[in-house]
């Protein structure tokens, strides 16, 4: 039996997409199984970013309203071995067509076949994110070093605390700037989740090939060099159960190894 | 037998004023119409602040109002005070609530409000759009950094007090006061610090936490000690 595991923010255009579909990649190339599910229904974009926007047949609500079987709407991704496969989510209609038991059923039915389940969550708190979260194990939060995305970070997470079934959510900084946070124009690491008071799963480099990968298909964990690519790695492994030290985006110590308690270990 | 032989309505001249003391056994029609005729009386003709009191008489809202409406539509008096030695079961079961204190435990984040009728303890922060509202004090063992609404049911002494006080708007009873540069300059050291409503009734002020037992005495109940 896997665990599924939502990915959200609150505001829109943090990186719960790229998060997904690179998160997605580094556990199926560490040999996990994994289905990644867009629930941003009427606004789909992991399946460009995982490059399978041409293999789409059925998407999630013909799965959820029984026009097809699970299994003849997963693509999968034929670069990682049988291991990575996407539930797209539809284009023509609203979030209003699926409802959170829907969702939860189909969850449970998945994670009995998969490691992981992913779920990627669109923006905001309304129909879309319930539905997202209605089957998730575990929820992470994802913001950016800015005022306003770390606000909507701690309105989503006082949610995510309401969910019984649950687990405490765990936080991802995605785009870190090391020199605006050197200068102190953009919040740094530790002010950040000291005011979220919330254990940090990991930081991502704000990184252009992020960006150009994203347009190519091609997730950009898949290239070993890439520094953005380092830090989704080490989240695959911390939600494995390993400990990883934070990465440094510099030669000089940011601090924050202590932060990162036993993160995920069980 | 003329009314005012029953003598329902004693007036007093007292350090404080005019007092109209009420006998507390009789019908309260026949003490409203003794009202009535005393208070009718030309001899009273001055105007001057008055204050009731109703003994052990229970009266409810609307005979109250109504006791006070006889007064002042029929004299020059204005009623200042009103003193009763009893409550409902309702009235005082809301005081002992009032008095009780609540504790939570947790942020209280965006978008979250958490209350309690009497005092509050927040154990944790309050964070930017996070909201907590008392019907008594307000105490934030943390960082007061969104909204707090202390003396929310019209108790003008209740205090906010943090161990680190930055909020954004900070209300006691009705009045609210958003934590302008100026306010927030003026507290240039958020640390331990505690708000309440100056003695002007029309401006909340920020002092550091050793002023609280001065300026609001009462809220230590703790007795004897050595
Ligand atoms: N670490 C990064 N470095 C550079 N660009 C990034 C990074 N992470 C995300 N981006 C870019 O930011 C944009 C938004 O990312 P993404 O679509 O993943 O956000 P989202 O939270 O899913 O948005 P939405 O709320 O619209 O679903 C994209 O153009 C993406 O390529
Ligand atoms: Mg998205």
């Amino acid at each position: 039996m896997g665990e599924a595991i939502v990915i959200t923010s609150g505001k829109g255009g943090v990186g719960k997409t790229t998060t997904t579909a690179n998160l997605g990649t580094a556990l199926a190339l560490q040999g996990k199984k994994v289905c990644l599910i867009d629930t941003d229904i009427g606004l789909r974009n992991l399946d460009v970013i995982l490059g399978l926007e041409n293999r789409i047949i059925y998407d999630l609500v013909d799965v959820l309203e029984g026009r097809c079987k699970v299994h003849q709407a997963l693509v999968k991704d034929k670069r990682f071995d049988d291991m990575l496969y996407l539930l797209p989510a539809a284009q023509t209609v609203d979030k209003n067509a699926i409802n959170p038991e829907q969702m939860k059923e189909l969850v449970t039915e998945l994670k009995k076949d998969y490691d992981f389940v992913i779920i990627d969550c669109p923006a905001g708190i309304e129909q879309g994110y319930k539905n997202a979260v209605a089957g998730a194990d575990r929820a992470i939060v994802v913001t950016t070093p800015e005022i306003s995305a770390v606000r909507d970070a701690d309105r989503i997470i006082g949610l995510l605390e309401l969910e019984e079934n649950i687990e405490p959510p765990k936080l991802i900084i995605n785009r870190i700037r090391q020199h605006l946070m050197k200068a102190g124009e953009a919040l740094d690491i530790n002010e950040i989740t000291t005011h979220l008071s919330i254990d940090l799963l990991g930081i991502v480099a704000d990184d252009e090939s992020v960006i150009s990968s994203s347009n190519r298909g091609e997730p950009v964990v898949m290239d070993p060099a890439n520094r953005a690519a380092m830090g989704y790695r080490n989240i695959a492994r911390r939600l494995l159960g390993e400990s990883v030290p934070l990465m440094t985006m510099d030669k000089q110590s940011t601090g924050v190894f202590s932060k990162i308690k036993a993160i995920f270990a069980k | 037998m003329t009314k005012f032989l029953k003598n329902l309505v004693y007036v007093r001249g007292t350090k404080e004023g005019l007092v109209l003391q009420f006998d507390d056994q009789c019908a309260y029609v026949d003490l409203l119409s003794e009202l009535k005729a005393k208070v009718s009386d030309p001899a009273l003709d001055g105007s001057a602040e008055v204050q009731l009191h109703l003994g052990y008489r229970y009266c409810t809202e609307a005979q109250y109002k109504e006791i006070v409406a006889t007064i002042q539509n029929n004299s020059h008096l204005r009623v200042s005070k009103m003193r009763s030695e009893v409550i409902s079961v309702e009235e005082s079961n809301k005081r002992i609530q009032e008095r009780q204190s609540e504790t939570y435990v947790g942020i209280v984040r965006s978008g979250q409000v958490v209350k309690a009728e009497g005092d509050l303890v927040v154990v944790g922060d309050v964070n930017p759009n996070g909201k907590v509202v008392a019907g008594g004090n307000i105490y934030v063992l943390g960082r007061l950094k969104g909204i707090a609404h202390a003396g929310a049911n019209g108790n003008r002494e209740a205090v906010i007090a943090a161990s680190w006080l930055e909020a954004t708007h900070l209300m006691i009873d009705d009045l609210i006061e958003t934590m302008t540069d100026e306010l927030t300059v003026l507290s240039e050291q958020p640390e331990m610090e505690c708000a309440y409503l100056h003695s002007n009734g029309q401006n909340i002020v920020i002092d550091r936490l050793q002023e609280l037992r001065f300026i609001r005495p009462q809220i230590s109940t703790f007795k004897g000690g050595s």
